[in-house]
């Protein structure tokens, strides 16, 4: 599903943020991606959903080589994916239903479709209630549990997520991780950058370790 | 094909809806579009009038052929009479020009203290319109025996439509510039609301939007806010001419012709409304390309 061959990745300015990094992870799986912050992890998943191209090296996601991607087919290779957000990205003059329904909408889906996929993404993170409301009257576990239902109406067949536990309590998070762990059990790959070593302990899954941009540990 | 156009109607209406939600900045908007448009139209208008006016003149017109003093009017009227391209023949002698001159001049009985009558006698002319048989006539009358001066009303009536042309053009000059200005109005207008909106273009990229479905609301916009500024255009020229009805009745009147202001025509006024509404789009869509690849990811 995802293959990194040597990836570096250097900014303006000199700092190198990623490093002779290489490794793969199998459709079907559920990999963590772990390390210090500034470590590389976000620049890493940036590179993989491709918000930024590498410096050198070659990614292929879901059979598609990134480097060989034109920009006009960038959207689509989007559609193919799910990202989730420390900040969640949503937007707050739109209600959940309409944040939840943006990937459909923008993949030219209409109508009762669009109703019933949102329904059911919002009901998998158990805010089906709260469809009408608006993002800011949302608790911020609530907020990123939209963020996530976002990430998932459109059924992309990889899930990325950036510190998806960032800023919740440890009850909270436990909760939006064993989500993660459902869509897995369902089918879909799942890449997920944290710090907290409580989840890998709890979990059991892969873990590739990143320090100062380099490859540190891959089990 | 039929959700591509459900999903273009559905753009359209959530614009139109954006719209009337926040009337303010968008009327000011429509209001400097409706100016900038309003300009050169109404003086494609005021030149429509003229040209008509100068088309309710006698083209053709009166010939006037001043005669030599002593000369037989009666010989000069049946030898005008002869001669290709003239449809009528009114001779006025000395005697009923001088009577005449004094009805309209107003001198009067002054005079009276003349010894004798200045004037000369006079051949009007009738004759249809083409400028080619009026040269031609103009020629033949020069020769004719007793003439002393042949008067036309061809040269200023040449100036009159070289004038109007040299008007014309300058209309469209200003059109074309002013048509720029309202490319420029709604490119900035747009500019703004791209910048307002960045965090809104930005998740919609990155949830796997397409630069077309990006631009699509602001070109929406840009049209309706162009078409819209053509709609307001017709109604300050409509207000101008019927602010000029009334003085320019009066004046007709003094001139005893039932002339009146003609406005714009309903294929002109809906121009007007698809003029606005394109440069709108283009406005639109150079400011939205522009601001799009400056952010591109």
């Amino acid at each position: 599903m995802i293959e990194l061959n040597h990836i570096f990745k250097r900014y303006p300015g000199g700092n190198e943020a990623l490093s002779d990094v290489s490794f793969a992870v199998d459709k079907g799986e559920l990999v963590f991606l772990t390390g210090h912050s500034g470590a590389g992890k976000s620049t890493l998943l940036k590179l993989i959903s491709l918000m930024e191209r590498p410096t050198r090296g070659q990614i292929l996601v879901n059979g598609h080589n990134l480097g060989r991607l034109s920009p006009r087919r960038v959207p689509y290779f989007r559609r193919e994916i799910g990202v989730v957000f420390q900040d969640n990205k949503l937007l707050n003059d739109r209600t959940v239903f309409d944040n939840v329904a943006l990937p459909l909408v923008v993949a030219g889906i209409t109508g009762d479709e669009v109703r019933k996929r949102v329904q059911a993404a919002l009901d998998k993170v158990g805010l089906l209630a709260r469809a009408r409301g608006y993002p800011l009257t949302l608790s911020g576990g609530e907020q990123q549990r939209v963020g996530i239902a976002r990430a998932i109406t459109h059924r992309p067949v990889l899930l990325i997520a950036d510190e998806p536990t960032g800023n919740l309590d440890a009850a909270m998070s436990d909760e939006i991780i064993d989500l993660f762990k459902d869509f897995n059990d369902h089918g879909v790959t799942v890449l997920i950058a944290t710090h907290e070593t409580r989840h890998i302990e709890r979990l059991q899954k892969r873990v590739i370790a990143l320090g100062r941009g380099h490859m540190v540990a891959s089990t | 094909m039929k959700a591509y156009f459900a999903r273009h109607i559905q753009v359209f209406l959530a614009t139109l809806g954006d719209l009337i939600r926040h009337p303010g900045a968008s009327f000011l908007t429509i209001a400097m579009i409706g100016v900038t448009l309003a300009l050169p139209a109404g003086l494609y208008v005021g030149l429509l009038n003229l040209k008509q006016l100068s088309h309710s003149w006698d083209r053709g017109g009166a010939l006037s052929v001043y005669l030599h003093r002593g000369a037989s009017g009666q010989a000069a009227v049946a030898a005008m009479r002869r001669l290709p391209g003239v449809q009528s023949v009114r001779y006025i002698s000395p005697r009923q020009g001088l009577r005449e001159f004094e009805q309209q001049s107003g001198f009067g009985r002054t005079l009276t203290a003349l010894h004798e009558n200045p004037l000369p006698g006079v051949v009007v002319i009738r004759t249809p319109s083409s400028p080619q048989a009026l040269t031609a006539l103009v020629a033949a009358l020069r020769t004719e025996a007793g003439v002393a001066h042949v008067q036309s009303n061809l040269a200023w009536l040449e100036r009159l439509d070289a004038a109007l042309a040299l008007g014309h053009r300058l209309v469209m000059i200003l059109g074309a510039l002013l048509g720029f200005a309202l490319i420029l109005i709604l490119g900035n207008t747009t500019r703004v609301a791209v910048v307002n909106r960045a965090t809104e273009i930005d998740v919609i990229r990155l949830v796997g939007g397409t630069d077309a479905f990006i631009r699509r609301p602001f070109l929406y916009t840009g049209a309706l806010l162009g078409g819209l500024g053509g709609v307001c255009a017709l109604i300050l020229l409509e207000l101008s001419l019927l602010l000029l009805h009334d003085p320019v009745h009066n004046l007709a009147h003094l001139y005893a012709s039932k002339y009146s202001l003609t406005g714009i025509g309903g294929g002109d006024a809906l121009k007007l409304v698809v003029i606005g509404t394109i440069l709108g789009w283009i406005g639109a869509r150079w400011a939205v390309g522009r601001q799009l690849r400056q952010s591109v990811q």
